[in-house]
């Protein structure tokens, strides 16, 4: 297994040398400076709850286990899709199962790989929350290996029940296209999460009683998942009284067993499930659009879309958005804003909220379909590069792909939720308005960064999306996301809460709006030139 | 008409090619031949603009490459060594996006499309997925692709790779046809035999120059034909 793990391991230390990381230093900083801001705005949330009256402290346990409930599903969910990519689309399968290895091996080569991709993510966003909990309770230097440890075997538990549940799937589903396997996956994932939701909220949540009474009945307490076994093994250390080790065995005894199990499903049904998912040289139908002949400009887009419903590994990721989703519109849904009436500008400021949470979004869905889009050429890019089409053609083509299905979501998103808090009409039409702005900014970026920083020979294409590139992307956007509403709030404030109307108020309601079209057009059209140059020149295709 | 003038192109100091001038006429079919790694991969790829030339100049038609180089493609056709293709689209829906990209009309687009097929012997796995396809069937779709746009100059990067021999026959006899319609063919390979059966010249490089060029006849002449000159050359 180490053997085979060997050429992965020195490709990475091949591709990290002194200028690779002075050339990533300023997303490396970009980066840290989230990890600081990320661990400021949970250690104050944290400070915040924690001096609630009578509940805080009980508040503050239950925030902690139901982030890991909230996680045990989204990496449940994010493991069975890297599970397919990894075990089954990847592109070494075939090396790998022609050369005298063994299978097991070949399985916990895949395993690690599956859960590096499915969890790196999540492991590297954790630690700041992991860090203010331990400075808000003053928690011993031992917490931090603890929490850590934890919740590493609580990311192989659901590793492992990922890539069972993966090998299965792909057993049970007859068919020999992969996708059929992943839309039986999608809906009964759906169905689960509409009938979790919708029997541990009780219904009742118009009264600030009932708010309380819902998180509070929240039943992440259950000791049956493991949620609740690492919020056990971690609190009472955090509290100082004492060291649990039953609940570290109980996730150290899982990990192992749906690791083990993983292993035992691998064993039965990898071999038969490679075969059935070969490219069998069936008849494709042309279907109704068979006749259509698009024109140099909408060619590269046809193909593009024509492709995305085609191949497993792209739209599959679609499922990961849509449950993210779905929980973000319920939430929205369930907010008791009738509850909290009193407070003054409450739907102004839960619409501002609202719009924070589209940007993760907006970031969240660019990385996986704009800024992998360039990359998903491939190494057939070659056919575009020796074409007469212009790099400037090619990449607005990348951007329209990209632009058209996220700006439409977002705005159903923002449009529904907005819906659901009840907002007044110049709210709703700013905030749609904002949304725009931000999405055609955002998918210029997402283009131009993809195409600064493209990878033709990947793996599997959620790997592009994973890189450094894409995380600094990410982190771009939303900083951008942050910036646009930071300047539209000050303008709102000025204008609506100071009111002030004299030119120093004009003046800065004046910079502000310079500011926000300074600041998104250049996230649009920077990155694209640049990008587009960058094309030109790149020359590790073939 | 194809013309290298004094190209050089390096890679972290090292010259992958070195001072490379040639003119390749109208209708002629000029093949390159070396060792690996000798240039000859580097070279095509600079006529076909993925790489772009550290000095000199490189004329195909009458279009510089490097300046005028959406003209030049336009009259350009490339088949490369690796046959990455566009795996979920089928052969017809990749002739028929490429015929896009290169502002073919339709209906001449679709006629082509058939015509290229048929020529290539994959109009029965046309509705196919590329992923499904054969290496053979890979190097019918990449010629395919590379002539539906009736280009003036054919640059090949080993043309006969994983064909069987109806295949290789076939294809033969596309290339001399297609030189005897005017279109200027460039050609790399190892296949000895088969450039010295199709190519009116062959020019030998090695560590990134030419060193010699020979005529069809020239080789006729000579002791061993083209392999006995080829290792002599090699081996200098």
């Amino acid at each position: 297994m180490l053997l085979l793990i060997k050429p992965k391991l020195l490709s990475l230390k091949n591709s990290v040398s002194t200028k690779v990381v002075l050339r990533r230093l300023p997303f490396i900083a970009i980066g840290i400076g989230f990890w600081f801001l990320f661990y400021i705005g949970t250690y104050k949330v944290l400070t915040y709850v924690r001096g609630i009256e009578f509940f805080g402290e009980i508040l503050s346990r239950k925030l902690f286990s139901m982030t890991f409930f909230s996680l045990l599903g989204f990496l449940i969910l994010s493991s069975i899709i890297t599970a397919i990519s990894s075990f089954y689309l990847s592109k070494d399968i075939p090396l790998l199962l022609s050369k005298p290895v063994e299978i097991r091996d070949i399985l916990r080569l895949k395993t690690f790989e599956a859960f590096m991709n499915s969890s790196w993510m999540v492991l590297s966003f954790m630690p700041p929350v992991f860090i203010a909990y331990g400075i808000g309770y003053g928690a011993p230097a031992g917490y931090y290996l603890l929490v850590l440890g934890c919740f590493l075997l609580f990311s192989l538990i659901t590793a492992g029940i990922g890539i069972t549940t993966a090998h299965i799937l792909t057993r049970l589903f007859p068919a020999k296209r992969t996708r059929n396997v992943l839309f039986g996956i999608g809906v009964v994932l759906f169905l689960l999460l509409y009938f979790l939701i919708k029997g541990v909220i009780p219904q009742d949540i118009s009264t600030p009683e009932g708010f309380i009474n819902s998180i509070m009945s929240f039943k992440t307490e259950s000791p049956m998942i493991p949620s609740y076994w690492i919020t056990e093994a971690v609190f009472p250390v955090l509290f100082k009284s004492g060291f649990n080790i039953f609940y570290t065995i109980i996730l150290l005894s899982n990990a192992l067993f749906f690791l083990l199990l993983s292993e035992i499903a691998g064993l039965r049904f990898y071999r038969v499930n490679t075969e059935r998912i070969q490219p069998s040289g069936e008849r494709v139908s042309r279907g109704i659009l068979g006749g259509y002949y698009p024109e140099m400009n909408t060619a590269m887009f046809y193909k593009d879309i024509k492709t995305f419903f085609r191949d497993t590994g792209q739209w599959s990721q679609v499922l990961v958005i849509g449950a993210l989703i779905m929980i973000y519109v319920y939430n929205f849904k369930s907010i008791p804003i009738n509850a909290l009436s009193g407070f003054p500008f409450i739907k102004e400021i839960m619409v501002l909220v609202n719009l924070v949470l589209s940007g993760l979004v907006l970031s969240a869905v660019s990385v996986r379909f704009i800024y992998a889009s360039v990359s998903l050429e491939g190494q057939a890019f070659w056919i575009i590069r020796t074409s007469p089409v212009d790099m400037n053609r090619f990449i607005r083509s990348k951007f329209l792909y990209g632009f058209i299905p996220v700006t439409a979501l977002m705005l159903i998103l923002v449009f529904l939720t907005n819906l659901a808090m009840d907002a007044e009409r110049i709210l709703m039409y700013l905030s749609l308005g904002t949304v725009l702005m931000l999405c055609v900014s955002i998918s210029g970026l997402g283009t131009g960064f993809g195409a600064m920083y493209p990878k033709f020979k990947y793996e599997n294409i959620a790997s592009v999306s994973m890189s450094l590139g894409g995380m600094a992307f990410m982190l771009i956007a939303f900083s951008i996301v942050i910036a646009t509403l930071s300047l539209e709030s000050w303008i709102f404030y000025v204008y609506d809460i100071k009111g002030v109307m004299d030119l120093s108020g004009k003046i800065q309601i004046a910079l502000s709006m310079i500011l926000i079209i300074l600041i998104n057009a250049a996230a649009f059209y920077l990155p694209m030139r640049i990008g587009e140059k960058k094309l030109q020149e790149h020359t590790g295709i073939l | 008409m194809i013309i290298l003038d004094n190209i050089s192109k390096s890679f972290n100091a090292t010259h992958a090619v070195k001072n490379v001038s040639l003119i390749v006429s109208t209708g002629e079919i000029f093949g390159i031949v070396g060792p690996n790694g000798a240039g000859k991969t580097t070279t095509i790829r600079m006529m076909t603009g993925l790489l772009t030339p550290d000095k000199g100049k490189i004329i195909i038609g009458k279009y510089d490459i490097v300046n005028e180089s959406i003209k030049a493609k336009s009259i350009l056709g490339y088949v490369p060594d690796k046959a990455f293709l566009y795996e979920k689209l089928t052969a017809r829906e990749f002739l028929i996006f490429i015929s896009s990209i290169y502002s073919i009309p339709k209906s001449e687009a679709l006629s082509r499309t058939d015509e290229m097929l048929e020529l290539f012997g994959i109009k029965d796995i046309e509705d196919e997925f590329i992923e499904s396809f054969s290496q053979g069937m890979r190097q019918r779709l990449l010629f395919a692709s590379a002539l539906i746009h009736r280009p003036e100059a054919l640059l090949i990067d080993e043309p006969f790779m994983g064909l069987d021999p109806f295949g290789v026959r076939m294809l033969k006899g596309v290339i001399k046809d297609l030189s005897s319609k005017g279109v200027t063919i460039f050609l790399a390979t190892h296949s000895l035999h088969i450039a010295e059966e199709l190519c009116h010249r062959v020019g030998f490089i090695n560590k990134g120059s030419i060193i010699s060029i020979k005529t069809k006849e020239e080789i006729k002449g000579m002791e061993g034909g083209l392999e006995g000159l080829f290792l002599k050359m090699g081996g200098e």
